[in-house]
């Protein structure tokens, strides 16, 4: 089985430390879910595993090659990525936004153009397919990208928040598009903010938390301890409550006080 | 889509075979000297060098990410003008060899070093616009000075060409030219799937298997050099890189595998006709090409910049 692996990996920007000494290891077919405050490094470790900064100590490793012996289209082959601003806000029609992400194949243009139309087939947006990007809402918008996403056939998926603009049924149809990916054997590592959205993935998810640029720990997503790891990082109490035979971890809400006067 | 793009490739075709018609009947002899080694060179030249200059600044735009990005907003053609103008101005031996090599020197400085700006990576929209400004400003008051100093037959020769001509008699420009710039073309027209990729984003590029350094430096290269080319020969013709590339994203929308060729083949009609324009304005005198582009760009830019400040 192949794997994405960071190891001790720590990358330093001005003297700032931002990730320090991480170690991780992506499975093919696995879905891990990357938690922690603002600012903890998540963005910087998915970066990181794709090569765009370069890293002060460690090296991370795609398969048996550490990724930067690859070269630029290798690496895309590897690895892809949706950062938190997918799409830049321009009256380009969406399915070149899609194309776009077909770089690392040589390939005719009219072949292009079909991948790109089937990926947004997949994420239900083939009717939108000649629309400008200014144009589309913000949910359709990160759909796109999404469809870019899988147009660029990676075998490792690095996300940023790809629920951001969804609405709740948007949502759970984006983890469970993610969930379907896993069948095929590509590995997903996913910054969120609402662990909840797994329940829509099935297989065995994995959480793991970072906080100040350290890694703080690894959990399936079944954990027992889960709820109060997440506690402990957020540094709120998380209550865990079952719901149609599945698991939520919601912060408490706050505890009734007495008035001031 | 495609119908638009033909229709503006074969009105600029159609225009440029006007222009060459354009003036005085010519009848005989005098007309087929007239005909051959006045005019047919001249709109051949034009076409080289507005083709360029088009094709340079539809790149450049997606390159600094800059709607107002051009070859002559980010001093790439004041760096080849400065150093043309040394060569000039020092009357250096080796002729037009000497002044191109002059002009390269220039315009490779100027342009790395806004793009060292541009590629900073916090720079804004603004910052890559001022580089540019500096650089231009700088390279201007180095050229005047430099003509101020200059012995007054160098400096007529120079004034002259700083203003930005296309009058010619014989293809020795187009021999001179056409090896120079239509390699460059060559390059860029081979990045448009490269470009495109880019203008979603530099870092997302990069992670969907573009190799960013090596299509900046491409990029740079081939338009500092077919730039400075046009310099030399012509002196710096101003604003049609800027202005075509906006005009052809109206008509064909903003695909680059569409966008670039236009950008090459319409420019190379625009400067064709503002030339035409420049020739028949007022008998028997001549005004500059360099100042038709200006008093057309000048007024289109700041129309750009309003509209840029609405979005």
């Amino acid at each position: 089985m192949t794997s994405l692996r960071l190891e001790s990996v720590s990358v330093a920007v001005g003297g700032r430390t931002l990730l320090d000494a991480v170690s991780i290891e992506l499975e093919a077919g696995r879905f891990l879910a990357l938690v922690g405050p603002n600012g903890a490094g998540k963005t910087t470790l998915l970066r990181a595993a794709l090569g765009l900064v370069p890293t002060s100590a460690g090296r991370v490793i795609v398969g048996n090659q550490p990724l930067h012996a690859l070269s630029p289209r290798a690496r895309a082959a590897e690895v892809a990525w949706l950062p938190q601003q997918p799409l830049p806000m321009e009256s380009v029609p969406a399915r070149e936004a899609v194309m776009a992400a077909r770089f690392r194949f040589s390939e005719t243009a009219a072949a292009t153009r079909r991948a790109a139309e089937q990926a947004l087939e997949r994420v239900g947006l083939a009717e939108r397919a000649s629309s400008p990007l200014t144009e589309l809402s913000g949910g359709e918008r990160q759909r796109i990208a999404i469809a870019a996403l899988l147009a660029q056939e990676a075998r490792f998926l690095l996300l940023d928040e790809p629920a951001n603009h969804l609405d709740p049924a948007q949502q759970g149809d984006t983890y469970a598009l993610l969930g379907r990916l896993l069948e095929t054997g590509i590995g997903i590592l996913c910054v969120t903010h609402d662990v909840n959205l797994l329940n829509h993935t099935g297989g065995a998810p994995q959480v793991a938390g970072l906080r100040g640029g350290k890694l703080v720990f690894t959990r399936s997503f079944e954990a027992p301890e889960l709820p109060a790891e997440l506690g402990a990082l957020f540094g709120v109490r998380m209550l865990s409550l079952a719901a149609n035979h599945a698991r939520l971890i919601v912060p408490a809400p706050p505890e009734p006080q007495g008035g001031i006067g | 889509m495609t119908l638009r793009s033909l229709g503006l490739a074969a009105v600029s075709l159609a225009l440029m075979a006007v222009a060459v018609v354009v003036g005085p009947a010519l009848d005989g002899a005098q007309g087929d000297f007239i005909l051959w080694q006045l005019r047919v060179p001249r709109v051949l030249v034009g076409g080289l060098v507005g083709g360029t200059l088009g094709l340079v600044g539809a790149t450049f735009q997606t390159l600094f990410a800059n709607p107002l990005a051009s070859e002559s907003t980010v001093g790439t053609t004041a760096g080849a003008t400065l150093g043309a103008l040394l060569a000039l101005a020092l009357e250096l031996p080796g002729g037009f060899p000497a002044v191109f090599g002059c002009a390269c020197l220039g315009a490779a400085l100027a342009s790395l070093s806004v793009s060292l700006v541009a590629g900073s990576g916090r720079a804004a929209m603004a910052d890559v616009l001022l580089a540019g400004i500096t650089v231009t400003v700088a390279t201007g008051a180095l050229s005047v000075g430099l003509q101020y100093l200059s012995d007054s037959r160098a400096l007529v020769a120079a004034a002259r060409w700083s203003l930005g001509q296309l009058p010619q008699v014989g293809y020795d420009g187009v021999l001179v030219l056409a090896p120079l710039v239509i390699p460059a073309w060559l390059v860029l027209l081979g990045l448009a799937r490269a470009l495109q990729t880019f203008a979603f984003g530099e870092e997302l590029s990069a992670s969907r298997g573009v190799n960013v350094p090596r299509l900046r430096t491409l990029v740079l290269a081939a338009g500092s050099l077919s730039v400075a080319a046009c310099v030399a020969w012509c002196g710096p013709i101003a604003f049609v890189g800027l202005i075509v590339p906006h005009g052809v994203r109206r008509i064909v929308g903003p695909t680059l595998a569409r966008v670039l060729p236009l950008s090459l083949v319409t420019g190379a009609a625009f400067l064709v006709l503002c030339d035409a324009l420049a020739r028949s304005l007022s008998p028997g005198r001549e005004l500059p090409v360099g100042v038709v582009t200006a008093a057309l760009g000048a007024p289109a830019l700041v129309l750009l910049l309003f509209r840029s400040r609405r979005a």
